[in-house]
């Protein structure tokens, strides 16, 4: 049989060379024909012209500083409070991770468990679906009172946030992997140990992925969260402080900080994501 | 010639070419499966009392219009499927109703991890039956250039054409060294050029190993071309009504095979049988 010649993409061997040809495929969908650079340089551009609108604005219409800071004032400020602002940043940043950490763990164990044991099912799956409905916000006080002002408090609020995508958006995935891959695997004698871990683990693990994107953000919300309702420490903390203080300009360095550390560790998890190159297959 | 094919296409003739081979030493016999599925909409009859024996080597075809239990049949010799009680499924002279290293299934969809390479996934089934690595290496060596893979052992399934991938299908059947090799239309979504192509080179390759196979389709060039004996299934309820041995001589090829006056018989007499006209 003829074999037919493949694309210049396809004859490059090798997992690294199939996912960077997927990257680079999937980020010219969204950019349409224009170069990599523009990427980068056409936000950059627009956050210049929003910046200078934002310094002039507050010139132009008198705008009080305590309610809206020029731009160059917040910005001195986050220098000037830059101890300040790295120690709170990384507090809240470890127990957003914490968070975060413990809601994929326990969230694709706790699928993990609903899909392969039926008791588990019947008993817990109903429970979660009314619990996930339950706002997570209305709990942070009694968090707080169960676990005191320090991190604890925080890192759970960010787990909760966190944990139901993960549970569903697992739970999916291993409920979608193929029917007649699995019944491969029933031909080729496999136990159910082995097709756990070599069909449906990595079956399951693009989904796994949407719920970790999907839980990031919820984190980092639910450890700021945390913080507004009883803290010592951390961002959530330094936005209150500067709002009681009427130092508007603390606040939206803080409110910087939050966007820097949701918008790294959103990255973090889409780098991840993209590791998972099959899951477009 | 033509008085030979005619007696062939006869009842008689049909009656005396159902092998005599003895349950005990055939590849494959079965006796008595019928299979009910029962659904909230009520009980459907997939199979009802088919019985036959496949001699050990043999290359039998069953065809069938679709819906007729065609698939359910091959899932009840692979042991992925149960037969209603008081049917029996005998391998290679054993009952048998679990799955088994001695039969491997090649079904319409390849079934190809999209995650491993081509190497990779042919390494699977013997890699999860625990064969030493040694003789793992030894039958995907051996199978990459029988399938003509060779220089695609670390693509990936989606990289492969239609062609390439059910052949990679076949492989992934062929390296735990089957006794009995049933095929799910294992061509069925492929071109018809492709097709043909491969059913060519699915006998070469049966022509080397002498493997007992047991093909489901519903193409009947595909099934004359290819087979020693054709298995002709009814609508559903699935009952056989035709049991033809196909008197081609071997080794078959596309020009002479097709050519010769018989096959145009053989298929003109399975064409009334299942209805067309």
């Amino acid at each position: 049989m003829a074999l037919r010649p493949l694309p210049r993409a396809a004859a490059r061997l090798g997992a690294e060379a199939v996912s960077e040809n997927f990257t680079t495929s999937a980020l010219a969908a969204g950019g349409g024909d224009s170069a990599r650079w523009r990427r980068f340089v056409d936000p950059a551009v627009m956050f210049v012209i929003f910046a200078i609108l934002w310094e002039k604005a507050v010139d132009v219409f008198r705008i009080k500083a305590y309610l809206l800071p020029p731009l160059s004032k917040v910005l001195q400020t986050m220098w000037t409070s830059r101890d300040l602002l790295l120690r709170e940043s990384w507090i809240t940043t470890l127990e957003i991770l914490q968070g975060f950490a413990w809601a994929m763990i326990g969230g694709v164990l706790l699928a993990v468990a609903i899909h392969g044991v039926p008791t588990v099912r019947r008993a817990l799956y109903p429970l979660i679906v009314v619990f996930q409905g339950l706002p997570k916000i209305a709990l942070a006080p009694l968090m707080v009172i169960w676990f005191g002002y320090g991190t604890a408090s925080k890192v759970l609020m960010a787990f909760l946030f966190a944990f139901f995508p993960v549970v569903i958006n697992t739970l999916g995935g291993l409920a979608g992997t193929s029917p007649a891959l699995l019944e491969h695997f029933r031909a080729i004698g496999a136990s159910r140990i082995v097709t756990f871990r070599r069909l449906l683990v990595p079956s399951a693990l693009p989904a796994v992925l949407d719920g970790a994107r999907t839980a990031m953000p919820l984190a980092v919300i639910g450890a700021i969260v945390g913080e507004f309702v009883g803290s010592e420490a951390g961002l959530g903390h330094l936005i209150l402080d500067a709002n009681a203080n009427a130092r508007t300009d603390l606040l939206f360095a803080a409110l910087v900080m939050v966007s820097l550390i949701a918008g790294a560790l959103y990255l973090l998890v889409e780098l991840a994501a993209k590791r998972v190159w099959w899951r477009a297959l | 010639m033509d008085r030979r094919v005619e007696a062939a296409t006869t009842r008689a003739d049909v009656a005396a070419s159902r092998d005599p081979a003895d349950a005990a030493d055939a590849a494959v016999a079965i006796r008595n499966v019928s299979k009910t599925f029962v659904a909230r909409a009520g009980s459907v009859r997939a199979l009802d009392a088919v019985e036959f024996s496949i001699a050990s080597g043999q290359f039998v075809s069953v065809l069938g219009p679709s819906g007729c239990g065609k698939s359910t049949l091959l899932r009840i010799i692979a042991g992925l499927v149960r037969c209603d009680p008081g049917g029996e499924v005998m391998l290679l002279g054993a009952p048998h109703d679990d799955v088994s290293d001695d039969v491997a299934v090649v079904f319409q969809t390849h079934n190809m991890l999209p995650w491993l390479t081509v190497e990779r996934n042919l390494r699977l089934a013997a890699e999860v039956r625990g064969l030493p690595e040694a003789d793992i290496k030894r039958r995907v060596e051996a199978l990459l250039p029988v399938l003509k893979l060779e220089g695609f052992r670390h693509r990936y399934p989606h990289e492969l054409s239609g062609g390439m991938r059910q052949r990679a299908g076949l492989g992934q059947a062929l390296v735990l060294r089957p006794q009995v090799l049933l095929l799910d239309e294992p061509f069925g979504a492929l071109d018809a050029l492709t097709r043909d192509q491969l059913n060519v080179e699915l006998l070469r390759l049966w022509q080397e190993v002498r493997k007992t196979v047991v093909l489901i389709t519903h193409s009947i060039a595909e099934a004359v071309f290819l087979s020693d004996r054709v298995l002709v299934l009814s609508d559903r309820p699935g009952r056989i009504i035709e049991d033809l041995r196909i008197d081609l001589p071997r080794p078959r090829g596309p020009e002479t095979t097709k050519a010769a006056p018989e096959f145009g018989a053989y298929m003109l007499h399975l064409n009334r049988l299942m209805g067309v006209r």
